[in-house]
């Protein structure tokens, strides 16, 4: 039996080789097949998951709560001490120096990431600005939104906050951090569908012993994640679910 | 459960009775010292079904001015400023009560007398199809919202204490 283990795309390009090390890693300790998923963007997560396809995901956390909400998918896990949050930051010579600075009309960076926009459009509120009253400009990448800010091109981007602190040290001294999210609630999910309820305490139990043995620290520093993943409850998620619930609107 | 009155915290100080929805009152004292909203967080708390507080993150405890083991228990109305109408909150236990969201701007009143304004969402936690408890979330507000609620919210208070 073969399950598929379906990654959400808005994780750092250099972060491939690690996913990779924790599935061999996983199907070693679970003696369960898991065939990794690495969907390019969101419309090619959302026909994997429209064709029921996967059976354990590695969500972020907008899309995890329809997923628990409405399709019943098991939370299990999560990230430990690693929270999503976000970065609007504009060029170090744009003469902006906080959220409120910014006006209608202004030209705003963002990648296809649907949390990052959220909580980012709750952090402009205090400057009067609702998404309707901003220019967006669609960038394929953070390093792109990154340049078109430096250069004035837009006068602000998004950033999920992990991506800009990836930023080499050159282009973020080029750029000026307008306001930074410290929500600390948030984070990716990993769930399981119901149908695999039976296999569920192998592979929570592999991924929560990731850490544990000579040798991790390789895999979670690779995946970015030093202190490895904690377990999650349903009413942990659910939490989380209703906490985001709030920022819709 | 009944939270202590106020003790004065300067001579400029404002006293006022507040009369909570439960049959309890306190004697507060307001100054006009705002504390403003931190950067880039959110003040996250829950409540039970009868609104006694039962989870509070750290952004609330740090703005509430109590301490955490002081809020764990008490009632969500420890944080009612007495220059906040009654009319404002309208709707609010009704609407999560019927399983709805509520949003408001409001002006928090800290356990030192001075005050803090949010823009708060009010959504009930469902589970199994029961309503369990509320979650409350605060966000920086738009001041220009602020700057044009604060004579509303000072005429409809001056008609809550008219006698009609």
């Amino acid at each position: 039996m073969t399950l598929n283990f379906l990654i959400a795309p808005d994780f750092a390009p250099e972060r491939f080789a690690g996913w990779h090390m924790l599935n061999t890693a996983l199907q070693r300790r679970s003696g369960i097949h898991l065939h990794l998923m690495t969907p390019s963007g969101a419309s090619e997560q959302a026909a994997v998951l429209a064709a029921d396809q996967a059976d354990v995901i590695y969500a972020n956390p907008f899309d995890a709560a329809d997923m628990v909400r409405a399709r019943g998918f098991i939370p299990f896990a999560r990230p430990a001490e690693r929270f999503d949050e976000m970065v609007i930051a504009t060029g170090a010579e744009s003469g902006l120096g906080r959220v409120e600075d910014l006006r209608p009309g202004h030209r705003i960076a963002m990648t296809d990431n649907k949390d990052v926009k959220l909580i980012g459009l709750r952090l402009l509120e205090p400057a009067d600005l609702t998404e309707s009253l901003l220019e967006w400009v669609a960038v394929d990448s953070y390093q792109a939104a990154a340049r078109m800010a430096i250069k004035g091109e837009v006068q602000a981007a998004f950033f999920l906050a992990d991506a800009f602190a990836s930023l080499s040290r050159m282009t973020r001294s080029q750029l000026q951090v307008l306001v930074e999210s410290r929500i600390r609630d948030i984070s990716h999910v990993v769930l399981a569908h119901p149908r695999i309820a039976g296999e569920l305490p192998r592979i929570k139990a592999a991924l929560l012993g990731i850490g544990a043995t000579a040798g991790d620290a390789e895999i979670l520093d690779a995946l970015g994640l030093p202190a490895g993943f904690e377990s999650m409850e349903q009413e942990d998620a659910e939490f989380m679910i209703d906490l985001m619930d709030t920022l819709l609107d | 459960m009944a939270i202590p009155d106020m003790t004065r915290p300067g001579p400029d100080a404002v006293e006022a009775r507040l009369n909570y929805s439960d049959g309890t009152s306190r004697t507060v004292f307001t100054t006009d010292v705002e504390v403003p909203f931190p950067e880039g967080r959110l003040i996250v708390s829950r409540t039970d079904l009868a609104g006694v507080i039962t989870h509070a993150n750290d952004a609330f405890v740090e703005m509430s001015g109590w301490q955490r083991d002081e809020l764990i228990g008490a009632p969500h109305h420890i944080l009612r400023h007495p220059d906040m109408p009654a009319v404002a909150f309208k709707g609010l236990w009704d609407d999560v009560a019927a399983g709805k969201k509520w949003h408001g701007y409001v002006k928090n009143l800290r356990k030192d007398g001075s005050y803090y304004w949010v823009y708060a969402t009010a959504v009930p936690n469902i589970r199994n199809g029961q309503i369990v408890g509320y979650t409350s979330v605060r966000r920086k507000p738009s001041r220009t919202r602020i700057n044009e609620l604060i004579p509303v919210y000072r005429q409809w208070l001056e008609q809550e204490k008219s006698p009609s």
